[in-house]
Formats: C-alpha cells, structure tokens, sequence
C-alpha cells in the first residue's frame, strides 16, 4: 500500500452548501454512491475538482466521472433527476476518455431551464472511490468555483474485496431492464451496493460490453436505456446467491418505481386459468391466441463517413413517409389514418433530426443515431407523468422501428392469422396492426397500454373487445392456445370449458338481438314507461359527428366542443371559417332541435399556438375556459358572432364553461347582447353555463335567475369535488361520478333550476353509462348528452324505467357512503326494475 | 413538439376518449417575505415570482439594479443567480 498522500478537491461550482443528509433523495442521502458534498449552484458552468480523466459522461450531459492517476474517482451529478431531461439544458464540454485539468470547464448548463424542468439544481460531488476526506468547508454557507473544499486521503481507500475463488461463473437468464432511463446513476448504485455485500467477482453484461458489477461508474459507463437486455454473472463462492439477489433486484427496477418488470421468459407452468387486466374496449369473445413479437435488431454503433449515413437515414425517412402515407390511404378508419398521419409529422420533426444527425457528424451510423435519438426522446415523453404523452412514446417507439428496419434492410412480414384470433402482445403498435386483417382478428390483449392507448382507440373503432395491463406471464401461452376474453370483466381465460362458452354465445345472443331492437327503435322518442320525455341529444366535435349523431336518433346536439375549430393550427380560424362551420352544423340539426355550442374552452394545460399564454404552476387550477376568454374578450367577441351568424337555422343555445362567478355570466352575456345588437338580430340565442366547478353548483339558486339552462359537466365536477385527477394512477378508479358528493351537487343545481323554470341537461361522461340513467332521471335531469355511438341504448335505457322509481332511489343512493355502494345499489335496482340479466355497460 | 403531437392525435382519439385535462404537478406557492420584496425593489418591481426546483425562487424584475443583495443575505435569501432577461434565482432552502 502507498503512503497517504492528500489531495485537494475543488469546489465545481459557486453556490451554497446544503449537508448531504438533507439532500431530499434517499440514494444521495444515503451515501450510497459515495460520501462528498452537495451545491446548490449559483453558477452555470461545472469545472472539474481534480485533474485526471473523464471515465465516464452520460450521454445527457448530468452527470460525469473523474478518476485521478491515483485511481479516486469523483462523480459530479447536476440537479435531481435530471436523466428525465434527456440532455437538454446540458452542453457537454468534454468527451469519455479526455484528460483533464483541475478546474478546467466540464460542462455548461442553463440553470433556468432546469429550474422549470427538473426536480431541483442540487448538485452532488461525491468521492466514488470511497477514500476519506476531510471538509475544508462544513456543510453550510457559500462557496466560490475553485475553492479547495475536501482534503482526500489518497492511498487510503477502503472497499477492497478478497480475491475471488477462482471457479464457472453463474449467469443469469437475459432481464429487460424497467427502468425508464436505464441504470443511470441511482438505480446503478443501489445495484453497485448491493453487488458490493456478496464476495464473489460479479459483472453486468449488455450485448458484447460488460461491466464490473461493483463498480457504479462501470454500469453507467454501459449506458444502458429501457427495455435494454443485460445479464448478471458471478464467479466465486456465494456466485449463486448473488446472481439470484441481482436479478430479483434488477427487475424490480432497482429502488426506482417502475410499471412492470420484465423477465424475458414467462413460466407457462405456473400461468393460472384466468388472466386479469384492465377493460380497453368492452365486450367478449372466444377464440385462438396468436402472439406478435417484435423481432429485436441488431444495430452497429459505428458507421461509414458521415455523408454516406446521412444520406442513408434521409433516404429511410423518405421511404418510412412514402409507407405512411399508403397506410394512410388504405386505412380502415378515419382514427387509423389520422394516427399514420401524426406519425407522419413525427418523422418530420426537426429536434429528431437534428439529434440524429449530430450523433452522425460524431461518428455514428445512421441506425445508431436514428435509434439513439427516438429512444431518448420516448424515454422524455414517458418520464413527464402524463398518461397520454406516455402512450405517444409508443407511436415513437413505433415510427423509429419503422424507419431503423428501412436503414438495416429488414423487411416487415405480412402476418398470416387464422380465423377466430385473439392477438396478444406486449404493446400493439399502429404498424402491425394497420396490416392485420381485422375480419379474422376478434379481440386483443396487451401487456403495456391504458384507456388512450392505440390498441384501445383501434379496438373501439372496430368494435372488439381489447383489454390492457395483462400480466407479463400472458406472454408464455402458446398460439393456438384456446382463450375466452371477458373485456367487460377485464377477463382473460385459458381453455375454458363448455359451460362458460355457452354463457358467452346465450350473451353475445341476447346482446345483438338487445343492440338491433335498440338501433331498429332509434328515431323513437326516449319516454319513460310513466310517459316523462326525456331529451337524449349528442356531445360532438365535428360536422361529420353531428350528421353520425342525428342519424342515430339525437334529439340534437347537447354539446359542441368548440376547440376543434381552434386546436392544432398556427392561426385563429377566420370569421368566414367558423360561421361556415357553425352553419353547417345547425343546418345538420335543423331549426326542430337543440344546439348547444359551447365557447372555446382551452386553458394552461391545453395551450394555442395563437393565444400566447405564461406558464402556469397548475394550468387545472388556472386560466382556462371562460377565464381565458374574459381576460382576451376580442376571442370570445368574434365566437360569439360567428356563432350568431346560424342563429336563424337552428334552436342555437350558447354555453359558457368553467363559470364560477355571476360576475364572468355578467360580463359574457353583455358582450353577446352587444354582439347580437351589432348583427340587428331580433333575439338572443338561449345563453347557459356548465356546472363543473363546485362552486357553481352550491350557488345554482344564485345563477339560475340569470342563465337560460345549465348543463353538468361531470367529469370536471367530480375531479374538482373529489379532488382527484381522472388519470392519476392510482386514484383514477376513485374519481368516481357516482360519488355521492357528486350526486348531492347535481340533485342541488337541479332544485335551483327548476325553482327558476330553467332546465338542466348532464354532458359529462356520465350521461352515456346505462346504469346512471334511472340515477340522473331521478335527480330531475331534463336532458342527456351523450357520445354519439350510445345514443341509441341509452335511449332505450330511458324507456325501461318509471320515473317514480328512479326519484326513489336516486334519493336512497344520495344517502350511501360510497360511490361503489352507489353503483352496487343500481346494480341491484336494475336487477329488479327492469330485467334480470346482469347489466352490460358499453 | 408535444403541443403539435398532441394536437395530432386530438381528432385520432374520439373525444370521450381524451382526458379532459391534462394536469401538472403543483408546487405550493411560497410567499416572499416583505424584507425579500423590499430588497428586491418593492413591489412595483416584481414582475413575476414562481418557486422552482425545491429550493429557489424564480422572479422576474422590471430593473434588476434595484436589487440589493446585502439586504437579501439579511432577509435570509442564502444565494442569488442572476440570469438573463432579468430573471433572478433566490436560493431560499428546502421548503416543507
């Protein structure tokens, strides 16, 4: 052992110290990389502490390594968690490899974009190595970049393990890694740590690269990203053990949450009978399984000269765009093609591109760069919380494959199903399902995907019954494997027996004869059995919805959501445009029915190109709806007179979202007086609110004198009583619209109206679920607004109740404790009232 | 990029389909306390204040040589980054 030496570590940055242990991030806290110090930056660059070289730089720019001839390491991490930034914010001023001098600029960030991006700037220098040091600084106060701040004692490290017994090392079986951006340097550490506790000489491998398992800047330096396949192997005593412990640990993510782990090989011994998910699209059926597997490619990291692989990726991308847009043309469905059509866009993005051909100019291929650059920015859309931008990675995932097979020459297989085929998969992509022949393929099954998913968008389109969130072990069935899916109980049954099948045909019977007896008495009037009319109309986006809509029996349209006319462009629509828009749709309607068109109801969370609008902490909470539009009048003045434009064709009712004030119904309707005045109409449309924020609701009887109708938005009305996000993982199934707060509110702002003589209609979601309807009939609603396909059974729902019946119980439920005893209650309810088959919600 | 990809798929899903609202993690609005305001140029010179990454707050200032950073160490702000465009980073510890 050499004699100590010391060594002086310099501040990397100008800021204030905070102690380690109060680091708000239980890995750095912890000291499990390693012990140091924490700045929280007041300047923009980080220089090095100690001259030595750069062993390792992740490729987003956070985080970097140090090792001096000495053999100390020294990790530099900027900020918490900004691996989920994906490089941006981060220019790197260094390379792996490069020797560098104590002090000398590593890299540059733009601390305000962090800031807004990222959980915090706190950044960690940590002595990785493990060797001693004492503080020339405390824990607390300011210090200046360059500023000797830890004396290290060299030659003293601990960590040293015995030599390990030579013998077979022990590998494990191939894990996907969960993690959504690798191992980066969190989960790499706790791995490192937890490798540490075994004596045996223990290595990750990823594809040909491996790395000393102990080592956390090793398992950065692999640079591994989700879904990555590695292996574990151990050599020595206790090899077996640890190879068991490092791959439970690697699995389940390594500390860090994640969806699913995901072991390569299911045990199809232990699969149970019944397989359970989550409902995508409802419905049932029997039939084959057939698996879709993505074949995994193989990409080199380097390539010819640059030129030569910009041109090959320029000509992938003009290909992919050329098969997109068959695709698009030969879609089955408006949803298919517009789903080709926003990949289409993708492809031409200018941040992917740009990424792509950076890593080419560095050196890369073209495949390399191509898959580099997607991945990393899937990775980013599925690392910002939100459901639906995750579920987007999908389609990124599904365009860079697309276009990476076109670069490799890899050509896409026609898959040939049988008749009567299930499919299962772990993701659906858009690409392999735009070639399937849907006549042969009943209902799908997925791993991966929720509600917004492209399986469940394309199952609904179709028809089919699709569930999501299956377990992992589904992946090991056989094709060819017999399965009945139960979609609406979230149902996926291995070999059933002859019983559950003839349960399934005597439904599927009763089903179809119930939908066309429903479909043959559309254009019927929706009455209830004790003669109450009941307006059913339709939420639409479009003209084309609203003609759907009208065919289907609507007693008109309950809910225009304006925005369509206003989202994804760069300008607002002219006057021209919209009174064209509006007027068609009245004329759709015609002068017998209900138009309801409500204003533009956009916000923080929902942002136009053409309004600009600042930031907002919590966009929900914020200026949207008729907040927006009273702070910009000039919008809501030129709607109001486009809308006007088609008040002559149709029994036009304008509605005003997010009212919480008399004060914003106030100010609307003088500028619509004003307007209508202007245009020298004879009389005002009909002007109404939504009811969607609680407060609306408890100061109905304040409102009411001043609205023509109300109309309850439930869906906002259940998040904002309950405050629970819809989407929330884990509280989406509370967010409940059968929450007897919720009904209370709706039972209040129904006295209020009808008090004043004005009507109340429901246009949230909950207006189309069949069990609702004997619950809202019985709180007084007047009118239904519902999703144009269900216009049909909900009307029949309405003819099978009395109205008496329905008051009775919607006053018991009120009284409940919860919304699944509310919706147990109906259940039963209409178990009694109105057939005694169980009750099948679509 | 997400605004155009979202507003793509916008008339993919069916409406009933899409979540209503998309939501954003709030942090609680910290105050700044009358000294920091004080010292920051009064109110007059605030533009804007948002608090941002666990331990600062971000403002926005119409006349950033009003600030006085003596007075800001004294009201208890640890370090200041000044930034472009007169925006000013308050290090003002972990908040609860």
């Amino acid at each position: 052992m050499a004699t100590p030496q010391q060594l002086q570590l310099l501040a990397p940055l100008s800021g204030v110290l905070m102690a380690l242990d109060e680091v708000p991030d239980p890995v750095f806290a912890g000291r499990i990389i390693g012990d140091g110090l924490c700045i929280d930056p007041t300047s923009s660059t980080l220089c090095a502490p100690l001259a030595g070289v750069v062993s390792d730089v992740q490729t987003s720019g956070h985080a970097l390594t140090i090792t001096s001839d000495a053999g100390v390491q020294v990790l530099m991490h900027i900020g918490l968690d900004t691996v989920n930034l994906a490089g941006e914010g981060f220019t790197r001023r260094v390379e792996a490899g490069q020797r560098v001098e104590a002090g000398q600029a590593l890299i540059d960030f733009d601390a305000d974009y962090i800031a807004l991006h990222a959980r915090s700037l706190l950044t960690l220098m940590l002595v990785v190595s493990g060797e001693p040091f004492d503080s020339l600084v405390g824990s607390i106060g300011l210090v200046e970049v360059g500023q000797p701040v830890l004396d290290v004692v060299v030659g003293a490290a601990v960590g040293e393990h015995p030599a390990p017994v030579p013998g077979d090392a022990v590998f494990s079986q191939p894990i996907n890694l969960p993690n959504s951006n690798g191992l980066h340097a969190r989960p790499a550490a706790v791995f490192a740590q937890a490798a540490k506790a075994f004596s045996a000489t223990i290595h990750l491998h990823k594809l040909q690269a491996q790395a000393n398992g102990k080592s956390l800047v090793a398992i950065m330096a692999l640079q591994t990203a989700h879904g990555d396949s590695v292996q574990v192997s151990a050599e020595g005593e206790d090899a077996v053990a640890a190879v068991d412990a490092l791959t439970r640990l690697l699995s389940e993510g390594c500390g860090e949450a994640v969806t699913a782990p995901a072991p390569v090989e299911a045990d199809a011994a232990e699969m149970p009978n019944i397989l359970r998910g989550a409902c995508a699209s409802p419905g049932s059926a029997l039939g084959q399984v057939m698996q879709i597997v993505e074949a995994s490619l193989m990409v080199n990291e380097f390539g010819a000269e640059p030129p030569v692989e910009r041109e090959a990726l320029s000509q992938a991308l003009i290909e992919a765009d050329m098969a997109l847009q068959h695709l698009r043309d030969t879609a089955s469905g408006q949803a298919q093609a517009e789903i080709f059509k926003a990949h289409q866009e993708l492809l031409a993005d200018p941040s992917l591109l740009d990424q792509a051909r950076a890593l080419i100019d560095a050196g890369k291929s073209a495949a390399f760069a191509w898959k580099t650059s997607t991945d990393a920015t899937a990775a980013m859309f599925r690392s910002l919380g939100n459901a639906l931008l995750a579920e987007r990675a999908a389609d990124l995932d599904d365009v860079g494959q697309r276009v990476l097979k076109l670069i490799l020459g890899v050509h896409e297989q026609t898959l040939e199903l049988p008749d009567d085929t299930i499919l299962i998969a772990d993701q659906l992509t858009p690409s392999q399902t735009a070639g399937l022949d849907t006549r042969k393929v009943l209902g799908f099954a997925t791993v991966g995907g929720g509600a917004t998913s492209h399986v469940a968008i394309l199952a609904r389109a179709c028809g089919l019954p699709a569930i999501c969130g299956m377990p992992l072990q589904m992946l090991g069935l056989g094709n060819g494997t017999r399965v009945l899916l139960d979609a609406d109980k979230g149902e996926l049954q291995l070999h059933p027996d002859a019983e559950s099948i003839d349960q399934l045909r005597t439904r599927h019977e009763r089903q179809r004869q119930r939908h066309q007896q429903e479909l043959a008495q559309a254009s019927e009037a929706a009455c209830t059995r004790d003669g109450q009319h009941i307006e059913v109309t339709a939420n639409v986006a479009s003209q084309g919805e609203t003609a759907q809509a009208m065919e289907l029996g609507a007693s008109g349209v309950g809910l225009l959501r304006s925005e369509f006319l206003y989202l994804g462009r760069q300008q607002a629509p002219s006057h021209d445009e919209q009174v064209a828009t509006y007027s068609a749709i009245a004329r759709t309607i015609g002068p017998a029915h209900n138009l309801v068109v409500r204003t533009l109801d956009v916000g923080g969370d929902k942002p136009l190109a053409y309004v600009p609008m600042d930031s907002e902490t919590n966009p929900f909470l914020g200026l949207r709806g008729i907040r927006l539009c009273l702070e910009r009048p000039q919008l809501l003045r030129e709607q109001f007179r486009a809308i006007l434009a088609c008040c002559e064709l149709t029994r036009l009712h304008i509605m005003l979202p997010m009212v919480s004030n008399l004060a914003e119904l106030r100010l609307a309707r003088q500028i619509l007086e004003q307007e209508t005045r202007v245009l020298g109409l004879a009389h005002m449309p009909k002007l109404g609110i939504m009811i969607e924020v609680p407060a609306a609701a408890l100061m109905a009887d304040v409102l009411a004198p001043h609205v023509d109708f109300f109309s309850i938005g439930t869906n906002d009305l259940t998040q904002y009583t309950l405050a629970m996000d819809r989407d929330h993982p884990r509280l989406a199934s509370q967010a409940d619209s059968f929450h007897p707060s919720v009904l209370r509110l709706i039972a209040m702002t129904v006295k209020a109206a009808h008090a004043h003589g004005k009507w109340v209609g429901v246009c949230g979601a909950m207006a189309s679920e069949r069990l609702a309807v004997p619950l809202l009939l019985g709180l007084g609603v007047d009118e239904l607004s519902v999703s144009v396909p269900l216009i049909p059974a909900i009307k029949s729902a309405v003819r099978e109740v009395d109205l008496a019946d329905c008051r009775i119980i919607a006053e018991q439920v009120s009284n409940l404790e919860s919304a699944a005893d509310v919706r147990a209650a109906l259940q039963q309810f209409h178990g009694a009232k109105v057939d005694a088959s169980p009750v099948m919600e679509n | 990029m997400f605004d155009k990809l979202q507003q793509a798929f916008w008339k993919a899903l069916t409406p009933d389909l899409v979540p209503e609202e998309v939501k954003v993690a709030a942090d609680p609005v910290a105050g700044l306390s009358a000294e920091i305001v004080a010292a920051l140029g009064g109110v007059d010179n605030l533009k804007s204040q948002q608090p941002v990454a666990l331990t600062r707050v971000r403002v926005t200032l119409h006349d950033e040589a009003r600030v006085d950073r003596q007075a800001l160490s004294v009201a208890g702000v640890a370090g200041v980054m000044p930034l472009e465009g007169g925006v000013l980073h308050l290090i003002t510890g972990l908040r609860a």
